[in-house]
């Protein structure tokens, strides 16, 4: 029998199939913005940190469930340690991950000059910062809503009155936790990345989030207690700013334990601090790449 | 430009990089239009990339991904559905030469294996024309060679190549057209072999009368080469620019010669190369 190999030129097949054009770039870039940012098709080191905040976000919720069900035929029975308002933005699981994450899908790219031959694809700037803002905006929306699935989903299994009662009764976070969830989703994504762009290196930009949050709420901290600007000063809070909005979306009013409560149109200032942060992100974010807007 | 392979040269800062710009759209002429693959590039910017590959000169990949991510990733971005595009990173690579190492990090690779995925991923969507920004930059005499070879490839598989380069033997050797950039002007544009046998020479020696064969020469149109003391002579040598017409020139030299009745020593021919080309039409 003979062992004589061949090698064969199998030549260049020109593509013949179908193309996309614009959107179907901003979608690749999208999907494979999230995969990045999630670790998949990367070691196992990168899907620690993402998986482990899921985790670790999703902890209080089934002690929440548990505790539901083993105090159901008892005194405490309704006891709850916090309610999906209060859920939303487990504020500093989810500022570290898009302080890892942001960083992680648009700093190598400019530090390991890829924008180039990305933007030598059918994409424009523009196109490149919704994708990058939509793919962790996406991340963290579902990092957020995930743990509040699982508390409604248990509650309502869990619930002495029965799940339909507890449905019905409980309609309204039906629609109050995703939106809520999708404000806070997107003002991240738009702070961290935009954060994220003005730097090359990942270590820098993940300082920058942390610092700027916690300089922000330090600031704001000190202008409440000198009550000065009118009781304004939690305004400058920047990682509070969503919250604000959240209780807006949940009563309609800011919550009475905020800092902000007893202030005269707390919640319209709110809400408008929250756009202008939110457009001054993306301003940033287009600008930072206006070079590629063609 | 014509189709095929065109060498675009010139020297460091000469334009090359700002040409490649213009082309993609990512830079705006101060005057004039461009249209690439029958789509003008002011109007249409996006459209004009989606039918250009574009290998830059500069580092330009993920580090910590394999290639095969890499060029399956640029080729989704190109707008291949997800399947086609892992399917053409593995044929362009297999191409490349990187069949066995495609899953491994890019990070891991030699300068040589990181310009073969470079130009990979400016191949993995069809495009019609490519545009190599100096692609055997950094490789030693062996990856000069290869790549060389593989660019010389592109023009059967139908695609276009703008080779951008400073070497001018590297554009000799694969390119069928040459364009020469010098501070951002072009100074000489043309089919390589015309422009060497512009520039190349014939040396005709004559043992008696060089001085009327000159004269008789340039008044029959040539140019001849030579100094005063040749030209004085009566034996000697002079060298006559063979122009775009090799034919026609030796020719002319052969009815000089019997027109006038001087014994031949020598005729020999001398091909140029695209530097003489290059000086000749002011660059460098």
């Amino acid at each position: 029998m003979s062992s004589r190999g061949a090698v064969y030129d199998r030549g260049y097949r020109p593509y013949d199939g179908p193309r996309g054009g614009r959107k179907a770039a901003v979608l690749a870039l999208y999907k494979a913005s999230m995969r990045r940012a999630i670790g998949l098709r990367r070691s196992w080191r990168q899907k620690a940190l993402p998986f482990g905040l899921l985790a670790v976000v999703s902890v209080p919720a089934a002690v929440n469930v548990g505790i539901g069900y083993a105090t159901r035929n008892s005194p405490l029975e309704g006891f709850s340690f916090f309610t999906y308002r209060e859920y939303v933005g487990v504020s500093s699981a989810l500022l570290l991950f898009v302080a890892v994450c942001a960083p992680d899908v648009v700093c190598p790219d400019r530090r390991q000059r890829v924008l180039p031959v990305i933007f030598a694809r059918p994409l424009t700037g523009s196109d490149y910062v919704l994708a990058k803002l939509g793919a962790i905006a996406s991340l963290v929306f579902a990092f957020s809503i995930l743990p509040q699935v699982l508390l409604f989903v248990g509650q309502t299994l869990v619930s002495k009155d029965g799940s339909l009662n507890y449905l019905t009764d409980n309609a309204d976070v039906l629609w109050k936790v995703p939106l809520a969830v999708a404000a806070l989703a997107a003002y991240y994504a738009a702070l961290s990345l935009a954060l994220s762009s003005l730097t090359a290196r990942r270590v820098v930009a993940g300082a920058s989030i942390f610092g700027l949050t916690i300089i922000s709420s330090i600031v704001a901290g000190i202008l409440h207690s000198a009550d000065a600007l009118g009781g304004r000063g939690p305004l400058f809070n920047v990682l509070a700013l969503p919250l604000l909005v959240r209780d807006l979306i949940f009563e309609g009013h800011i919550h009475e334990g905020s800092d902000i409560a007893g202030v005269a149109g707390a919640g319209a200032l709110g809400l408008v601090a929250y756009l202008v942060v939110l457009a001054v992100c993306v301003g940033v974010l287009l600008w930072r790449y206006r070079w590629a807007e063609r | 430009m014509p189709r095929g392979l065109v060498g675009l040269v010139g020297a460091n800062g000469a334009g090359k990089t700002t040409l490649f710009r213009l082309l993609l759209g990512l830079a705006r002429p101060t005057e004039g239009t461009i249209e690439v693959c029958g789509r003008a590039v002011a109007a249409d910017p996006v459209g004009a990339r989606s039918r250009l590959g574009y290998m830059p000169e500069h580092e330009c990949l993920p580090l910590d991904q394999s290639a095969a991510d890499v060029v399956a990733t640029l080729g989704e971005l190109s707008g291949l559905p997800a399947r086609a595009a892992r399917q053409r990173a593995s044929e362009v690579l297999d191409l490349v030469g990187l069949d066995e190492a495609r899953f491994r990090p890019v990070g891991g690779f030699s300068t040589g294996m990181r310009q073969r995925v470079k130009l990979a991923q400016s191949l993995v969507a069809d495009p019609e024309l490519a545009l190599l920004d100096e692609p055997t930059a950094g490789l030693d005499p062996t990856g000069r060679e290869e790549m060389l070879a593989l660019v010389a490839r592109l023009g059967s598989f139908g695609i276009s190549v703008l080779l951008a380069t400073h070497l001018l033997d590297d554009v000799a050797r694969v390119c069928d057209h040459v364009l020469m950039l010098d501070a951002g002007r072009l100074v000489v544009a043309g089919p390589t072999e015309t422009l060497l046998h512009q520039t190349g020479k014939f040396t005709v020696e004559v043992n008696a009368g060089v001085g009327r064969l000159a004269r008789t020469l340039t008044e029959r149109g040539l140019t001849v080469l030579a100094g005063e003391a040749a030209l004085d002579g009566e034996a000697g040598a002079i060298d006559v620019t063979v122009g775009p017409d090799p034919e026609a020139v030796l020719d002319t030299i052969r009815d000089a010669l019997a027109d006038l009745g001087l014994p031949l020593h020598r005729l020999s021919s001398r091909a140029a190369s695209l530097d003489e080309a290059f000086t000749a039409g002011g660059g460098l």
